[in-house]
């Protein structure tokens, strides 16, 4: 798989279509430490590491309408390709990625992605949260990806995404995406999902817009159940976000409902769940930027899909300040109070983030 | 009068020396694709936003010689304050591996790589284009 990526991202790059350009290359690495410290603590699982260092490593070559770009994640817990695609830019308002992506569907991933410093909390919402890290939704596929925009309606603008691709498996970690650098499963089954919103202007991150997605998610090597002899859950999703983006003031809020199936040979169980979130950040002087973020949920006690997951969070609130001291480096402490499945706990977090191109 | 007069004669003679009028223009190579450009192209080129012609994109160079074509820059061609401008350049990044554009800090150079690069697009002073004909001016950006 490795070697037939490479071979792909070689073929675009120098064939005939792109003859005559230069090549061109980009490199951004946003480094960022953080301790987290937690307290008043109720649950049994709370978080999954109390301190990060890491540093994310984002990369282009570019070469006329076609490049080959990457996010690659080093921390001192792990290491990983979170996103390589060989991208084809086939008109002025479209590109076809394929290769493994953050599916758009979470509105979060796909504008923050794994860089600490362009995001102005520390944690990310529970329901965006990653894979590894207990999240509760499929976040990296491996497929293909069609980004889009179009005027709509005068001057607003319509962007949309397409995507399809192999979906994580759920193991007793949790849910694992398909690794690239180890392509060792041969379980993973499609996933679909599709984004689409309306925003007043080109360059405006103001808009709202509708998300849905269609996952079948194989259960591999479960001890426990929910289901005797669960072999997979096949999920669907619909949502809608919204964000308002001023110069001082930026609220963002998403809200997903969730059916979920769960199959084994004999038997089938339905089940829905909703989460979502509000954020709202001001800037404030001196550089400073407050936040507060409450997140929620409904029927997630009865869910049985969700209790594959042990971390997951019922309801958070979330407060925090962040200042951007130099150019390109902030810091960064929030709080926040946590309601989960089976307890309840609070914790402190200090961030120190930076971005160098 | 005659005083106010010989006053102004001198003042006239001794302020420092200034065009008529100054001029910011768009530029590429004389053999480039782009024949005209609206002022949302030119602001998407140089956030880093792919703009095409013939199926191939452009290539945003910032001028960075002179200090004041700096503020040219942030206030007439991207609209926006440096710090955002360089927010802006991250998220492109981050979310597309968006290139940004390439800066020379020396006329010359930006010359010299609109003419190797027929994809090219940079600005300048009116005044630094002169009669040169490896170069083709393809929009006025700003003018006092």
């Amino acid at each position: 798989m490795r070697v037939s990526y490479l071979l792909i991202a070689g073929l675009l790059l120098c064939s005939p279509f792109a003859r005559g350009d230069p090549w061109q290359y980009e490199l951004l690495l946003m480094p960022s430490a953080q301790a987290v410290g937690t307290f008043d603590r109720q649950a049994p699982v709370t978080e999954i590491v109390d301190e990060v260092v890491q540093v994310d490593t984002l990369f282009t070559v570019q070469r006329g309408a076609f490049k080959v770009f990457g996010e690659y994640l080093l921390s001192d817990h792990e290491g990983d390709l979170e996103r390589f695609q060989l991208g084809w830019q086939a008109t002025q308002d479209t590109v076809l990625w394929i290769g493994r992506y953050h599916q758009p569907t979470s509105v979060w991933n796909h504008d923050h992605h794994h860089g600490q410093y362009l995001q102005t909390s520390i944690s990310r919402p529970f329901l965006d949260e990653w894979e590894d890290l207990g999240g509760i939704l499929p976040q990296h596929f491996t497929g293909m990806l069609i980004e889009s925009a179009h005027k709509a309606f005068g001057s607003w603008r319509l962007r949309t995404a397409l995507g399809g691709g192999l979906a994580p498996i759920i193991t007793p970690k949790g849910l694992e995406p398909f690794d690239l650098l180890h392509p060792d499963s041969e379980h993973h089954q499609v996933g679909f999902q599709a984004r689409a919103s309306l925003h007043p202007g080109e360059f405006t991150e103001t808009g709202f817009g509708l998300l849905a997605a269609t996952d079948e998610l194989p259960t591999i090597g479960l001890a426990v159940t929910p289901l005797p002899g669960l072999d997979h859950v096949d999920l669907k999703l619909v949502g809608a976000f919204g964000i308002y983006a001023a110069a001082d003031w930026k609220v963002l809020g998403t809200w997903y409902y969730a059916h979920t199936q769960l199959c084994s040979p004999t038997a089938v169980v339905n089940g829905h769940f909703q989460v979502g979130y509000v954020e709202a950040e001001r800037r404030l002087p001196h550089d400073l930027t407050a936040f507060l973020r409450w997140e929620g949920s409904a029927d997630a006690g009865r869910s049985d899909y969700l209790k594959l997951f042990p971390m997951m969070v019922r309801q958070r609130d979330v407060g925090g300040l962040r200042w951007d001291f130099v150019e390109r480096q902030a810091l960064t402490v929030q709080l926040s109070d946590t309601n989960t499945l089976n307890g309840h706990f609070k914790d402190i977090r200090l961030q120190w983030s930076a971005a160098f191109l | 009068m005659r005083r106010l007069l010989t006053l102004l004669l001198i003042l006239s003679l001794v302020a420092p020396a200034r065009p008529a009028s100054q001029a910011v223009v768009l530029v590429v190579g004389a053999d480039s694709p782009a024949i005209e450009m609206d002022s949302v192209s030119v602001r998407k080129l140089f956030l880093g936003v792919p703009v095409l012609v013939n199926g191939k994109p452009l290539h945003p160079l910032r001028n960075r010689s002179d200090p004041l074509l700096d503020e040219i820059f942030f206030q007439q061609i991207v609209a926006m304050s440096q710090s955002s401008y360089d927010r802006q350049i991250l998220i492109g990044v981050n979310r597309q591996g968006w290139l940004r554009p390439e800066e020379y800090s020396r006329v010359e150079d930006v010359v010299a790589a609109l003419n190797a690069d027929p994809n090219a697009v940079s600005y300048m002073w009116q005044r630094d284009v002169g009669h040169n004909p490896k170069i083709r001016v393809i929009r006025v950006v700003w003018s006092d």
